[in-house]
C-alpha cells in the first residue's frame, strides 16, 4: 500500500493544485480511468466543502489529505478546520432546480464506492471516501 | 481553465477547456458578464475539451443561466463528454440548460424562434 499526505491553504486555486497532485499519484499507482474520474469528483467535492463551508475561505486553515492506494481500492480522508460540519451535512435540504450550491454531498455518495462522515477532536469534518478499483471487479468476476 | 471567445454571427461563443471547477467557475461568470455588458444576448458554450466538472462549476453554469434569464438573453451548451452528461443527468440539471449534441446544431437553432 502506498500513502500519501497532502496539505493546502484554503484558497479557490488550492482545488486545481490538489487535482493535479491527486491525478499524478492515481497515475502513478496505474488507476484505471473510471475509478480515477469517480474519485476525483467525490474528493473534489470533500475539498470544496471543507474549503468553503468548514474553514469559510479562510486561507490561513488547512484541508488536509491522507490518500491510502492499494490494488483493490483507493481510499481519501478530508479534513478541515471548521466545526459543525456533521451537523451541517445532517440537516441538509436538497437543492432546488435552480440553487447554485447543494449538490456536491449527493455527488459523493452517488460517485464513491463508500462514504462516511465523522468529526476530529476538534471539531473538524473529516470525509472519508473509498472507491474500488474497477479493474480488480472485473478480475474478480 | 482556458476560454476562447469567437462570434459566429450574433452568438457569442466560448471553447472552454479544461476544469470547470470552484476558482474557473468564476472566471467564466466574470467573463460571460462583460459579454452581456456589450450587449451580447446569445451565448454557446461549447464544452467539447472540458475534461472535469464539479458541482461548483455547474453551480456558476447556474449562477449565468440566472442571469442570461435576467436580461433575457439566450445560453445554450453543447458537446459534452459522456462523463459530463452524466453528472448534468444526475442532479437533473439536464432538464434546466439547453443541450446540443453539436456546436451547429446549437448555433442553427438561434435562428428560429425557440418554443416552449
Amino acid at each position: 500500500m502506498c500513502r500519501y499526505l497532502l496539505v493546502y491553504h484554503s484558497k479557490p486555486e488550492s482545488e486545481d493544485q490538489m487535482l493535479d497532485d491527486l491525478g499524478r499519484i492515481l497515475a502513478d499507482n496505474e488507476v484505471d480511468t473510471e475509478s480515477t474520474q469517480h474519485f476525483m469528483l467525490a474528493v473534489s467535492e470533500a475539498f470544496t466543502n471543507a474549503l468553503v463551508h468548514g474553514n469559510l475561505r479562510d486561507a490561513s486553515k488547512l484541508i488536509k489529505l491522507d490518500l491510502r492506494v492499494n490494488k483493490r481500492e483507493i481510499t481519501a480522508d478530508i479534513r478541515d478546520q471548521g466545526r459543525g460540519g456533521l451537523e451541517r451535512i445532517s440537516t441538509r435540504k436538497p437543492p432546488t432546480p435552480l440553487a447554485e450550491s447543494g449538490r456536491g454531498i449527493d455527488l459523493i455518495q452517488h460517485y464513491a464506492s463508500n462514504a462516511e462522515f465523522s468529526e476530529d477532536d476538534s471539531g473538524g469534518l473529516i470525509v472519508t471516501i473509498r472507491q474500488t478499483r474497477h479493474t480488480e471487479q472485473k478480475i474478480k468476476g | 481553465m482556458e476560454i476562447k471567445v469567437r462570434e459566429e454571427g450574433p452568438v457569442a461563443v466560448l471553447d472552454l477547456k479544461g476544469r470547470l471547477d470552484l476558482a474557473s467557475g468564476s472566471t467564466l461568470k466574470e467573463e460571460i458578464k462583460k459579454l452581456y455588458e456589450t450587449n451580447h444576448t446569445a451565448v454557446h458554450l461549447n464544452l467539447t475539451e472540458v475534461e472535469f466538472i464539479n458541482s461548483s462549476g455547474l453551480g456558476s453554469l447556474v449562477s449565468i443561466l440566472k442571469e442570461t434569464r435576467l436580461r433575457k438573453s439566450r445560453l445554450t451548451l453543447s458537446n459534452l463528454a459522456s462523463y459530463v452528461q452524466e453528472i448534468f443527468d444526475i442532479t437533473q440539471l439536464s432538464h434546466i440548460f439547453e443541450i446540443f449534441s453539436s456546436e451547429q446544431e446549437a448555433l442553427t437553432s438561434f435562428q428560429s424562434p425557440v418554443t416552449s
